[in-house]
């Protein structure tokens, strides 16, 4: 097992671009969390019930269309050139294979989407007091949750991307599922008028239980509690595992 | 020590409707070349990745070393696989692909160096796989078969795209793994290439055996060659066939004769007092007798199509 | 071009994988647009509680309610009435729960001809509003401004019949007039119901303009009471609240005769064209087609691996070396994949725009009727729509040439836009994301109209996008035109 991941990672360094789609990853997430905060601004002395942690971290919605694209090329890449049967020849367990790319792309995710969210708070800060928004300490436990949150958010979507892409086996195809399944939840819950069916969607859609991990104001109104949230997301990601371990060990090569 | 290092039993796979192995059984010794040969889509590379643990066949085993190929711990250890030299992520460097590798198995990185040295690559080593040519791309497939060191070796197609002096390279690589004793396994679709390499021949074809025997017996069974004989003669073909011959007419006053001597034909065109311009002798080849032999599944093929 | 057009076609359908995905997006489109998600409060509560809107004139449905102190006139008349204060109560602002003293901007108090006092009949009206001043109105959709004013200066109205022509005056000082507008009410009969109206609509106003996260929003009903005065006709005046009870007499309908021809009237309603939206009632047939974004993926993914497909396994050596003119390969892609994408779409979108709306219908949602061209534009709009975004997704599948991060490009940019603007952004930075994203073009969705004179949130969460439909497909034109531009520009310019 520690070989596998010894491989996984020589391969994982030496594949080009993948340093560059991390640091891909980590500018999106910045820039996107500070062109959000400079748009809003707040007229009034309340703050507009702005929550600052949950604006700060807005990039965090671009950043993980990055970071599942670095998980989908770990095993995708692979696929496309039938380079998984070298792979596969040289550790014939195959879950040790997908354990191995789990614990490469986790090992590269989470420092990235560390940089990331830490980049995007440091970024949003200066902007939050001129704009009349709420400032944000980072002392503040719901804060430190909210960011240590989207940390393992961002790790997690990579790995429900790595099950995607290992149960597709297919580049592009996994790449349309996954952000398929980020993005629609919101936008089917949106245009749901029921409340009650709108509520029950949030809840269950990977990404907007996952990112309710980043409120830290009018808890009591969210669809779900922010790590709860974050633990349905992580169902989602198991699940994923477990479905592309299980077709990898199924399937012929 | 065990004599056997790869041994195939029983192997039977299907895809859909077409069966690809139908009873697959044969095995791969130490010190000798094996080549593994049939037409195209006889189940070569199916058997090899059975054996590589890729494929899981319907019914039968394949082992390495005694042992399911999924339960070795450093397989590369044990056989050492090329089947597809493209299979290779373009933008990773050969040395890197060869690392990786390494590591999976546990071994340094002083091992690429050397396995990259054997196969004469150390000047490339540091470039993209991707721009690699077909032979190139076959040379790194070998070394990264040779990383481990392994007691097996296990080739799919090794001659392909390879130019005359890939081949020549190539032909003489394979004899001197046999010659250290390892067991070498060499599938090609074409029997003239492993003519003066291969030691024993599996030849099969529609998923199954179909001989199983060292060259030198292969060669002593196949009919004892034919003659070529250019006359004009219309009754030439009937003496001949009376005198135990198989005649054909392989063109216009051309009669090609099997399972007589050309000094037998000789004899009996100038006791007959037939008039003939050209007589030539044909020693059986290899490839001869490995067309003789897979006729009928190629013939099967033609008429299934 | 047309061989290679042919070639590309015979290339798509021979991929099953393609083929079989195109299919799938048809369906999940039918699929969010026919499975009953919805359910509405109409129908659910007896056979009465239909939500049935009253239809005007000219065939819109429209909101007809209001205080209206009448009397029927036959053959011409003119009819002058100063309005010197109109006072009224708003909604509780947000995190207060008493209603605010204040007049809502489209608060009418005025003179009003009406065909009859059943809803949806043909009207014209002169009167005083909230905060836009004087205008003439008629059969609920049209709309004359007059001079600017306040609920607090008083001023002079007149309404004049001449057979079918109505004329609405004003005037500051009840000597000087001027003329708002004449309109003509065809058919109007000779009795007609003329006299004062009050009406003061439902009022919504996003909860805070930089609200962050979902947006919220918060309104309800008004009242608001005018006082008349110098009312030309002193005699014969009776109450009604059109669409209410008879002689209902409350805070939300009300006159009172004060004598010397000055009368107070309160009312509540409106006399406009029904609106969707949170001030409005009920959803359009935008909502039916909510399964596009689900099918658009589908349909962006495939057109992407049809270009980068070639590249994985070099089969775009082959295909070049078949037509070296390489535009025009690009060209013949976008063309196969647009074509393919508009027929799935344009069918999907059909069945469901007339199929879907019977479904929210049978669950109790009000879905707001369209003009058959509005379904049409809806129907071959999403066709539409989806085309340009498969062309755009070949195009940057050209550019970029991997599987991967082409479909997450595609996605990104026509997407993501769409949910940060409708879940994620102010209102007004998504507005501003909406006019410049690939996603501008979901406007040839909407199915709704906005209408100046109805206060109401016309933002993309309802329905209602910032612009015009056509100007939407320029917008995601333009995009897929750079990009395939650039794609073919590149696709020259290097090796294959």
């Amino acid at each position: 097992m520690i070989a596998a991941v010894h491989a996984e990672w020589t391969k994982l360094r030496t594949s080009p671009g993948m340093a560059w789609l991390l640091l891909a990853a980590v500018a999106a997430t910045v820039a996107v969390s500070w062109a959000a905060v400079a748009a809003t601004t707040c007229r009034n002395a309340g703050g507009c019930g702005v929550d600052p942690a949950k604006l700060s971290l807005t990039g965090v919605q671009l950043g993980q269309a990055v970071v599942a694209i670095v998980a989908v090329m770990v095993i995708g890449g692979e696929y496309g050139t039938g380079m998984h049967r070298i792979t596969l020849a040289a550790v014939p367990r195959r879950g040790f294979v997908l354990a191995a790319k789990a614990a490469v792309v986790t090992a590269v995710t989470a420092p990235a989407a560390a940089l990331g969210v830490a980049g995007s708070l440091l970024a949003a800060r200066p902007s939050l007091r001129p704009n009349g928004l709420p400032s944000l300490s980072i002392d503040d436990d719901q804060v430190m949750r909210a960011a240590a949150g989207s940390v393992l958010y961002l790790a997690l979507i990579a790995l429900l991307a790595l099950g995607i892409a290992t149960a597709v086996r297919n580049s592009a195809a996994a790449t349309g599922f996954v952000l398929g399944l980020l993005y629609l939840f919101p936008i089917l819950a949106q245009s749901v008028s029921d409340e009650k069916w709108q509520r029950n969607l949030l809840k269950i859609g990977p990404m907007t239980a996952g990112l309710a991990i980043q409120a830290t104001r009018d808890l009591a109104g969210l669809p779900i509690a922010p790590w709860k949230g974050l633990g349905v997301l992580a169902l989602w990601s198991l699940g994923a595992l477990l479905l592309g371990g299980a077709i990898l060990s199924r399937r012929d090569a | 020590m065990n004599d056997t290092i790869i041994s195939v039993d029983g192997l039977r796979k299907r895809f859909r409707r077409t069966v690809a192995l139908d009873g697959m059984t044969f095995t791969v010794r130490p010190g000798q070349v094996t080549g593994f040969v049939g037409p195209n889509g006889a189940g070569k590379t199916t058997t090899m990745r059975v054996i590589l643990g890729l494929d899981a066949p319907d019914a039968g085993t394949a082992l390495v070393g005694g042992r399911p190929y999924r339960s070795l711990h450093h397989p590369l250890c044990h056989v050492g696989s090329l089947l597809d030299a493209g299979a290779l992520q373009p933008g990773r460097t050969a040395r890197n692909h060869l690392l990786w590798l390494a590591h999976s198995q546990g071994l340094p990185a002083r091992r690429v160096d050397r396995v990259l040295e054997d196969a004469g690559l150390t000047s490339v080593a540091r470039r993209r796989a991707g721009g690699f040519s077909l032979g190139m791309r076959q040379r790194l497939g070998i070394a990264a078969a040779m990383l481990g060191d392994p007691p097996a070796i296990m080739l799919d197609e090794p001659f392909n795209g390879m130019d005359p002096e890939g081949i020549i390279w190539m032909r003489g690589f394979l004899k001197a793994l046999a010659s250290q004793g390892r067991a070498v396994l060499v599938s090609s679709h074409l029997m003239g290439e492993l003519q003066d390499t291969a030691d024993h021949v599996v030849v099969v074809g529609r998923g199954r055996v179909i001989a199983d025997a060292s060259v030198a017996r292969l060669l002593a069974a196949t009919a004892n060659g034919r003659v070529v004989l250019r006359t004009e003669s219309a009754a030439a073909a009937v003496v001949l066939t009376d005198a135990g011959g198989t005649v054909t007419a392989t063109g216009p006053g051309v009669l090609t004769v099997a399972g007589l001597t050309a000094e037998t034909v000789v004899a009996l065109m100038n006791s007959n007092a037939l008039p003939f311009s050209e007589i030539s002798a044909h020693r059986a080849t290899l490839e001869e007798a490995y067309l003789e032999l897979t006729r009928e599944a190629v013939e099967f093929k033609a008429v299934s199509q | 071009m047309r061989a290679l057009i042919h070639s590309e076609w015979t290339k798509f359908r021979t991929v099953r994988g393609w083929v079989i995905g195109m299919a799938v997006a048809g369906f999940v489109i039918l699929g969010f647009g026919l499975l009953p998600s919805f359910q509405g409060s109409c129908g659910g509560r007896g056979p009465q509680s239909d939500c049935v809107l009253p239809v005007g004139p000219e065939g819109q449905a429209v909101t007809d309610g209001f205080m209206f102190v009448h009397q029927p006139l036959t053959g011409d008349f003119s009819l002058t009435v100063r309005v010197a204060s109109i006072t009224g109560v708003l909604p509780p602002g947000p995190g207060q729960d008493e209603m605010r003293e204040g007049v809502a901007p489209w608060t009418k108090a005025g003179l009003l001809i009406k065909d009859g006092t059943t809803q949806g009949s043909a009207y014209a009206a002169v009167m005083l509003t909230g905060g836009h001043g004087v205008r003439m109105q008629h059969n609920f959709v049209h709309d004359t401004a007059g001079m600017a004013g306040s609920v607090n200066s008083p001023r002079w109205l007149r309404l004049t019949r001449t057979q079918q022509k109505i004329t609405g005056e004003e005037s500051a000082d009840g000597t000087a007039w001027t003329t708002v507008g004449t309109v003509t009410l065809a058919g109007l009969p000779s009795t007609a119901q003329v006299g004062l109206f009050v009406a003061s609509p439902q009022y919504a106003e996003v909860d805070d303009e930089s609200s962050f996260g979902s947006f919220s929003s918060y309104g309800g009903f008004t009242i608001a009471t005018a006082l008349f005065d110098n009312l030309s006709r002193a005699e014969g005046w009776q109450g009604k609240r059109i669409g209410g009870p008879d002689n209902m007499d409350d805070e939300l309908g009300s006159f009172e005769e004060t004598g010397d021809g000055s009368v107070r009237v309160t009312g509540s309603g409106d006399i406009a064209p029904a609106v969707g939206g949170p001030a409005g009632i009920g959803t359009g047939l935008t909502d039916t087609l909510v399964g596009t974004f689900a099918g658009l993926i589908f349909i962006v993914v495939i057109a992407a691996m049809f270009v980068t497909a070639e590249y994985r396994r070099g089969l775009i050596r082959t295909t070049l070396a078949a037509s070296p003119g390489r535009g025009k390969v690009l060209a013949a892609k976008a063309t196969v994949m647009a074509a393919v994408s508009f027929v799935v779409g344009t069918v999907a979108a059909a069945i469901v725009v007339t199929l879907g709306q019977e479904v929210l219908r049978g669950n109790g949602v009000y879905v707001h009727p369209a003009s058959f061209a509005t379904e049409l534009r809806i129907i071959a709009g999403t066709g539409l729509l989806l085309a340009v975004a498969a062309a755009l997704s070949v195009g940057l599948g050209a550019l970029l040439r991997r599987g991967t991060t082409a479909v997450a490009a595609v996605i990104v940019t026509v997407v993501l836009p769409y949910l940060l603007a409708i879940a994620v952004l102010p209102p007004a930075a998504g507005d501003w994301l909406l006019r410049v994203a690939p996603a501008a073009a979901f406007a040839l969705q909407q199915s709704l109209i906005e209408y100046p004179q109805v206060l109401n949130l016309y933002i993309p969460q309802a329905g209602y996008f910032p612009l015009p439909p056509w100007a939407g497909l320029a917008v995601l034109a333009g995009w897929a035109a750079a990009v395939l531009g650039l794609a073919a520009h590149l696709l020259r310019r290097r090796d294959a």
